[in-house]
């Protein structure tokens, strides 16, 4: 039983970089913008939040540049994809190629380089909190942002103006722009959006989460969100909930590894992707209602009046 | 870059046979420098492996001042990449060419014979071949010497390791751990939890807060970051510096540590190279004047006497008295895997495929 806090408390670290990730991307899809390019753009996050934070010390300032450095990216995929309509899963692919090796060169010289956290001052006020706070005590703010989001993304989606017409962006861009919605703008802001989650969700996992720069640090982490996207049917709340159960059974296998529960450690490796598809998929096993779901004009590049 | 036509490669290929029949081999003008070629397939960074083997090469240069120049090409990922700058180095006049990583080696083991004008060494490969030589550690040695240290200072008797890949490198390791642990504290075992990747720092952050929640207490493992110490220091517990001292970021809890030092490989294959009487050899050194291995920094709170059980450990290893794996020695199924009075081979020893009794984790089954 003592097993249970810790567990919970891994889970909830792990699964944060891919809540950022995956809610970041579900905003660019449901405007009908598949973005493939997410792991280069937190490849990049995290090594700018990482260069920033041993330059600086400022842990705000570090997420911030995270931010807008994988903004940057995220808008030269919008110029080409969404103003010169190129092949977006093609270009995708290519923002993560290079992504991947922009952040290895500018990550050189600070390979293997650690930062010190200082506590921080916020989870040490929260630990104050009766019950909750054996919890919130033990987790970043950047954790607790993460729930934030999740409930701006859902409440922007579906219970403001703004939110209909991005779906609606993303499901009839014509009729859209019929009716006098900037559709390239949207979909210009909506990429940004997703490409800014990417990158907290890089600088979360080199300043938070390791604390310390290497390459290979995202680990495909930026695939599992996009992949978490499709199998939550685009639905905010299988997404949020797909992250920790990805996180979960990654935390759960290692410790049930260290229990001495007999199984190979290759197939407990491939648990988390195992049950998280396949909870995802039972969960969407109506198969009329997961198309309806997807965005109309995913991958679709928008001519006006096309 | 230079084009290769049939006719020159016919010539190599002859000469290469001619080498291998004579073993006569080009020797270095008196006033030659020596041109060593060294491909990292990593960043050299400034921890772990490629650090290592960058290290080896700036001592070599500074062992024979202005004697020797190294050409060192760092992050060279794909082994096609790697295949093709060793022809390059080797065209260009490269007489000692080093691959930093096993995974050059079955390159190098295809290449090194049909290059005679250089001479090839490749970190840890399996065995020496025509024309190239290889050089590998015995961790296990500096293993055991650090599970000396986590058998005295451990308080719940349960101690970590977070493994990469179950490969015997790593297999072995485990097993001297555990056996250093044992040999000042019979009641100790060992938790492994597998990460099943070279570099995924943030599972490996998991995994340590894994085992801690079980109750390791000493954490050591096959990390190339300083990642695992500065989780276990974060816990509160001890970590060990496993092949690499990570004492400057893992300010208060690390333990000991052992590093890797292949600076003789490389300083003694370039002097023969220079004295025209390199020969293909497998070396595979651990502890000692001259070894791949080396004790590093430990803790202030180590306690004295636990520095001194863990040096009188050493000399024994070193003097050839003390055999890290010599009977009796279980395996986890209890089955006895070397008899009391017996060792176990070297042949045993690399290609190491169990866990010892009292190691917690599993294998890969056959």
């Amino acid at each position: 039983m003592s097993q249970i806090l810790p567990i919970l408390i891994a889970t909830l670290i792990a699964g944060t970089p891919l809540v950022y990730a995956a809610l970041g991307e579900l905003v660019t899809e449901r405007s009908g913008v598949l973005n493939m390019g997410v792991e280069g753009m937190m490849v990049v996050g995290a090594v700018i939040a990482f260069i920033t934070m041993q330059t600086t010390g400022e842990l705000w300032l570090a997420v911030m540049t995270a931010m807008l450095a994988a903004m940057v990216l995220a808008l030269m995929f919008s110029v080409l994809v969404v103003s010169f309509r190129a092949h977006q899963v093609a270009v995708g692919l290519a923002m993560t190629i290079f992504g991947t090796s922009f952040g290895s060169f500018i990550g050189k010289s600070y390979v293997g380089m650690a930062i010190v956290m200082e506590p921080s001052t916020l989870s040490a006020l929260a630990s104050k909190i009766p019950l909750l706070g054996i919890v919130l005590g033990q987790l970043h703010p950047l954790v607790w942002l993460s729930w934030a989001l999740f409930a701006g993304v859902w409440f922007f989606l579906y219970r403001t103006r703004s939110g209909l017409i991005v779906r609606a962006v993303g499901e009839a861009p014509s009729s859209a722009h019929a009716i006098g919605y900037p559709v390239v703008l949207i979909r210009y802001l909506c990429t940004l959006f997703g490409g800014a989650m990417a990158g907290v969700a890089g600088a979360y996992i080199s300043i938070v989460y390791t604390s310390l720069w290497t390459e290979g640090l995202i680990a495909g982490r930026g695939w599992i969100a996009v992949a978490l996207v499709v199998f939550a049917t685009w639905r905010p709340g299988r997404c949020f909930l797909g992250a920790y159960l990805f996180g979960g059974a990654t935390i759960a296998q290692l410790f049930a590894q260290s229990a001495g529960i007999g199984l190979p450690s290759e197939l407990m490796s491939a648990l988390p992707y195992l049950v998280t598809i396949l909870v995802l998929v039972l969960i969407s096993r109506n198969a009329t209602l997961m198309r309806l779901n997807v965005p109309a004009s995913l991958g679709q590049p928008f001519v006006a009046g096309g | 870059m230079k084009f290769q036509s049939r006719r020159d490669f016919l010539k190599t290929a002859a000469a290469g046979s001619l080498i291998a029949a004579t073993g006569v081999r080009p020797l270095l003008a008196a006033d030659e420098v020596l041109k060593v070629g060294v491909i990292h397939m990593g960043p050299i960074s400034d921890t772990g492996w490629e650090y290592f083997q960058a290290n080896a090469w700036r001592a070599l240069e500074s062992a024979f001042p202005g004697k020797v120049k190294v050409t060192a090409l760092e992050n060279i990922a794909q082994i096609q990449d790697c295949e093709r700058l060793f022809r390059q180095l080797s065209a260009q006049g490269h007489k000692l060419i080093f691959g930093t990583t096993f995974s050059q080696y079955a390159s190098l083991k295809k290449l090194a014979p049909t290059m005679p004008n250089s001479h090839f060494e490749c970190c840890a490969g399996i065995a020496a071949g025509t024309n190239l030589g290889v050089f590998e550690a015995r961790e296990y040695e500096g293993a055991y010497v650090t599970g000396i240290a986590a058998g005295r200072m451990t308080k719940s008797n349960v101690l970590g390791w977070v493994g990469a890949f179950p490969v015997p490198q790593v297999i072995y390791s485990i097993n001297a751990f555990l056996l250093g642990a044992r040999s000042v504290n019979p009641d100790v075992v060992v938790k492994v939890v597998w990460a099943n990747a070279w570099v995924d720092p943030a599972k490996e952050k998991d995994a340590v807060a894994a085992l801690v929640a079980q109750g390791a207490d000493v954490l050591s493992g096959s990390p190339n970051t300083p990642v695992q110490g500065l989780a276990a220091e974060e816990k509160g517990v001890w970590s060990i510096g496993n092949t690499g001292d990570f004492s400057r970021y893992v300010k208060k809890k690390q333990l000991v540590s052992y590093e890797l030092d292949w600076s003789s490989a490389h300083i003694s294959a370039a002097k023969a190279v220079m004295e025209g009487n390199w020969k293909p050899e497998s070396s595979w050194l651990g502890l000692g004047e001259g070894g791949y291995v080396k004790m590093t920094t430990s803790s202030p709170e180590l306690p004295e006497t636990v520095a001194k059980e863990m040096k009188v450990a050493e000399d024994a290893i070193v003097a050839g008295k003390l055999k890290v794996f010599a009977g009796e020695i279980k395996d986890q199924s209890g089955k006895v895997k070397v008899a009391s009075g017996q060792e176990l081979s070297e042949n045993d020893i690399k290609g190491m495929t169990w866990l010892i009794d009292g190691v917690q984790g599993t294998l890969p089954q056959n």
